[in-house]
């Protein structure tokens, strides 16, 4: 049984990148717990703004916990959230998967025709993020 | 000219007597510059004309300095070059890798051997780079924009220093999804020397 893993890239404003990731097929979550998730990872923004402060680590680990899930955090030198729903999954997992990303999201904001805070369209990013997602998470 | 083994040392002994720069601030900087373009003239036709007028004056002036450092070299000036082939070389193998660290190839001769094309494996202006796609905003088309175009003019400036006009145009691009980047040049005349025929002595 795994619950389903939701990972979203927060900016200042606006939510930047987002990508559900199914570890088994099959499990298809329908529409209201995907909502459910959704509401789950931005409520816990607040949080990740009051555990921020706790620590100089990039990696804040689980900042919040509903029923089975759970949210962990990375925030990138320039206050941009990674996010991640899952439902329990080891420490240093997550934080490779998050330094993985980290390493793509800088590849990202390199390039020249992407401006910083704005949503990720990149379709090679996507990949590349979901790659991780499923060598790491799955 | 001598070999083709002997353009690839004497440009890799240039490039080692070359001042060297970060190769990301080198890609970031040209990355902003075109960025810049883009947002000035919207229109991706004229940012590449804009590239190319850019490449030309980096061309007209690099070719001095490549002449006067090839020369040390104990290469370049001893032995001229004859054809188009030899220019071809010497403008891959050694003002390439003199300029930019990277190995350029020839190839894709013409029959009249009036034109070749460059051969670039790895391409320092567009690490990083990707092309935004059709799907965020459709307006302002930049798969059009030929985004190193500032190579064209660099080539067409350096070339009519040396009095051959040259026709510049790149024909693939890696950020397009081509495996490699290819430049195809096209001679267009050779320019006959500055004095016109008034001047000349009988």
């Amino acid at each position: 049984m795994s619950s389903p893993i939701l990972f979203v890239i927060v900016g200042k404003n606006e939510p930047l990148f987002e990508a559900e990731i199914d570890t088994h097929t099959g499990s298809q979550g329908n529409e209201l717990s995907t909502r459910q998730n959704y509401f789950v990872l931005h409520s816990a923004l607040d949080l990740v703004e009051k555990s921020a402060w706790t620590t100089t680590n990039m990696y804040l680990r689980v900042v919040d916990k509903v029923n089975h899930q759970q949210v962990s955090t990375f925030l990138t030198a320039g206050n941009i959230k990674f996010m991640l729903l899952h439902g329990g999954k080891g420490d240093e997992v997550i934080k490779s998967f998050f330094n993985e990303v980290y390493g793509y999201y800088v590849k990202l904001s390199m390039n020249p025709f992407y401006k910083y805070d704005t949503p990720i369209t990149s379709k090679a990013f996507e990949t590349r993020v979901r790659a991780a997602a499923r060598s790491y998470l799955s | 000219m001598s070999s083709k083994s002997s353009a690839a040392q004497s440009g890799q002994a240039l490039w080692t007597k070359m001042p060297k720069a970060n190769a990301e601030l080198f890609a970031l900087t040209y990355g902003s510059l075109v960025t810049e373009l883009v947002r000035d003239y919207e229109d991706p036709i004229e940012v590449n004309a804009q590239l190319d007028r850019i490449g030309h004056s980096i061309g007209v002036r690099c070719v001095d300095e490549f002449l006067s450092k090839a020369d040390v070299a104990g290469m370049g000036m001893t032995t001229q070059c004859q054809s188009l082939r030899d220019t071809a070389e010497v403008v891959a193998k050694m003002g390439f890798k003199m300029f930019l660290g990277v190995q350029a190839e020839v190839g894709g001769f013409s029959q009249d051997q009036k034109s070749f094309s460059i051969y670039l494996q790895d391409n320092p202006l567009s690490t990083f780079v990707e092309l935004p796609g059709d799907e965020q905003g459709g307006s302002d088309d930049l798969r059009r924009l030929k985004y190193s175009n500032v190579y064209c003019g660099v080539i067409r400036g350096a070339l009519e220093q040396v009095n051959l006009k040259v026709e510049c145009n790149i024909v693939r691009d890696t950020l397009k999804g081509d495996d490699l980047n290819e430049i195809r040049v096209e001679l267009k005349e050779v320019l006959t020397d500055g004095a016109g025929d008034d001047y000349k002595e009988e």
